[in-house]
């Protein structure tokens, strides 16, 4: 089964083999190329190339194409402020002085950054897309009134209200538009962003916002494609009556506890996504936080299928590419997830002082220290023991051959104290010599005899 | 209801613009001091604050009661001018360089003029130099400092140490969504609030403390 097979059976709340991973690259995959967030989100190039790179490097299931939410207020004639390392940012809106709707620009995929935005989703579906779920980003309804309209909006609610009405209606006709152009240029996901919707209660969602992101879904259903409801910022009021639309999915940010948007979303029939820490894990912390956060994210979504792996919003910039990584890299090895289930806490300052190690140097014989996750049930970890044993009995000379589990004490105490890299590894008194991969035996009984030459 | 200061209040925490200038002129008319109107809006606009804070009323909410202040403030200004009563305190208050989202700073500085504070408002996209010298130019108090943006974030750090790099008489509050208590502790600032309403609280415990 692809990965894109894989996602888009979670998407509809199907069984699958292992949970689905979306990273959500946006102007990161500039910074994967080497170019700035406008060249990047100006360039139907420059986005492929960002988005192969991506695909390579994170090894997704699925891929945003263009994470941009000012592509449609663009051609309606929002202006743009652009930013070395971020999308660009509304800083007019045309709809300022009144609801003059009529008189907006009419939109058209031959308008703005839109020919090169679906030239890209036609591209990438060639290079990418029978292994990975294109997902095409539109601005919802509310963030699109946002761009237009501005703040005022969210007043004229309590006495514009047919002002309010006409413009939310329209950015769902412009919302379906965009489904067209996308499931026509190959987009497999349709995902409706629509961070607004945080910021506002849920009776505003019910009465003004649900209605227009129904006819959006309906359509999007209609055509036979998967809708996803992006929420950036805290849902956490609005989960409910987001469950209730008729979208295929919820994708939240860490402001959600995604373990209560699993209740609801599974009570709702819906899958759901999310909500690795962008900031304080994928962008300041290391490749251990990031696994640390993956194992949090798993348990909180818990058993019962329909949930995929995701950063709550678009990734930063500047995102540690390595922390990206370690998330792909448990993704794909349930074994991996074990390992970083056991990894000790970050803000640990455990010191195992009441686990001595072994003066090494003043041992006669030859301390071999394997550090495993459980040799008993880790297929890597059983091999590796047994090569380490079977390497000692080549060797014939006085040699101690110890398994130290990580998922008890001593194990943690020998992993910190010896400096381990990775599970399982082969330490010789006292140091690491083979991480994670199993070494050729002539290879470890030298590396045995250098041990005991040096006594 | 007749007392015109407690329709006031009232008007102020529904958002009702119309009663909010009503009430005001009724009570100014029958003789209430500019003090007094101006604790009922204070009043009004710190029950805003809490439901806010409790998640029971929402961003649009605490604009139309901002709204409706801003309406009885046209009305009060004058009358305090004359009167010589000034905000205690000042607020000098804008995004940092690069980031142009001002939401949630238009939030604070709403309600910090509802907390009667004097309020500056230097907009977004600022450098760290702009505010430093309007904080000095306007002899702030409380410096403001929003980012929504993770890549901003830099930025306010580098807002922060270029203040505190002499001593000043100003107390350094930051806000934004990436921003967190210990991203304020690291980059040096007095203080951080997680939304709009709890800025007020904190701003009037720095300004006391200080």
């Amino acid at each position: 089964m692809t990965g894109k097979e894989i996602l888009l059976r979670a998407l509809k709340c199907e069984a699958t083999p292992r949970v689905p991973w979306v990273p959500f690259v946006g102007v990161h995959g500039g910074a994967l190329i080497g170019v700035d967030a406008k060249d990047y989100l100006e360039s139907t190039e420059h986005i492929v190339s960002g988005l192969k790179a991506s695909a390579k490097r994170y090894r997704p299931d699925g891929l945003p194409v263009v994470f941009d939410l000012q592509l449609e207020a663009e051609v309606l004639g929002c202006q743009l402020a652009w930013a070395q390392e971020t999308p660009p940012a509304v800083i007019s809106h045309p709809l300022d002085a009144g609801y003059a709707i009529k008189a907006l620009p009419t939109l058209s995929v031959e308008k703005g950054r839109l020919p090169l935005a679906l030239q890209a989703i036609r591209e990438t579906k060639k290079e990418l897309g029978e292994e990975i779920a294109l997902y095409g980003l539109l601005t919802g309804p509310l963030t699109l009134a946002l761009h237009l309209r501005g703040d005022d909006v969210l007043l004229d609610m309590f006495d514009e209200e047919e002002g309010v009405v006409a413009l939310l209606d329209y950015c769902a006709e412009i919302a379906n538009q965009m489904v067209d152009a996308y499931l026509d240029a190959g987009i497999d996901v349709i995902a409706v962003v629509d961070p607004m919707i945080s910021q506002i209660g849920p009776s505003h969602f019910t009465d003004w916002v649900a209605p227009r992101l129904d006819e959006v879904f309906s359509y999007v259903r209609k055509k036979g494609a998967l809708s996803s409801l992006f929420v950036c910022g805290n849902a956490t009021r609005n989960l409910a009556a987001m469950c209730a639309t008729q979208c295929d999915n919820i994708s939240v940010d860490e402001n959600v506890d995604l373990a209560e948007l699993a209740k609801v979303a599974r009570a709702a029939g819906k899958s759901f996504g999310g909500n690795l820490q962008l900031t304080k894990i994928l962008l300041l912390g290391d490749e251990a936080d990031a696994k640390r956060e993956v194992v949090r994210c798993l348990d909180q979504a818990g058993d019962g299928g329909g949930f995929i792996l995701a950063p709550g919003c678009d990734l930063p910039y500047a995102v540690k590419p390595e922390n990206l990584e370690a998330v792909a890299a448990l993704v794909h090895d349930p074994y991996l997830i074990e390992v970083a289930r056991n990894l000790p806490p970050k803000d640990s300052t455990d010191t195992f002082d009441d686990i001595p190690i072994p003066d090494y140097a003043a041992e006669n014989q030859v301390l071999v220290d394997i550090v495993t996750l459980d040799s008993a049930g880790c297929a890597p970890c059983a091999y590796m023991l047994k090569a380490a044993q079977k390497a000692a009995d080549e060797y014939g000379g006085t040699i101690d051959v110890r398994e130290h589990k990580i998922t008890t004490r001593d194990g943690l105490a020998y992993m910190a104290k010896l400096g381990v890299t990775a599970i399982p590894s082969i330490c010789v008194d006292g140091r690491e010599r083979f991480a994670s991969i199993i070494p050729q035996r002539k290879e470890l009984v030298a590396c045995y005899q250098t041990a005991a030459a040096a006594k | 209801m007749n007392d015109p200061l407690q329709q006031l209040i009232e008007a102020i925490k529904v958002g009702n613009r119309k009663i909010a200038a009503t009430a005001t002129q009724t009570a100014l008319d029958s003789g209430s001091s500019g003090k007094e109107v101006l604790g009922a809006l204070s009043e009004g606009m710190d029950d805003v604050g809490k439901r806010f804070k409790a998640n029971e009323i929402f961003v649009p909410e605490v604009l139309v009661a901002a709204r409706a202040m801003k309406k009885s403030m046209e009305l009060l200004e004058p009358i305090l001018v004359k009167s010589g009563i000034k905000p205690e305190h000042t607020l000098v208050i804008g995004t940092v360089k690069g980031d142009l989202h001002d939401i949630g700073k238009n939030l604070v500085a709403m309600m910090m003029k509802g907390a009667n504070f004097n309020v500056i408002d230097l907009g977004t996209n600022l450098p760290a130099q702009t505010i430093l010298d309007a904080a000095i130019e306007h002899k702030a108090d409380l410096v403001g400092l929003s980012a929504l943006l993770t890549t901003t974030m830099p930025a306010m750090r580098e807002t922060v140490a270029l203040m505190n790099k002499e001593p000043h008489p100003f107390k350094i509050i930051v806000g934004g969504a990436p921003i967190t208590q210990d991203f304020a502790d690291d980059i040096g600032a007095d203080g951080f609030a997680i939304d709009a309403a709890s800025t007020v609280e904190l701003a009037r415990t720095l300004v006391t403390s200080s």
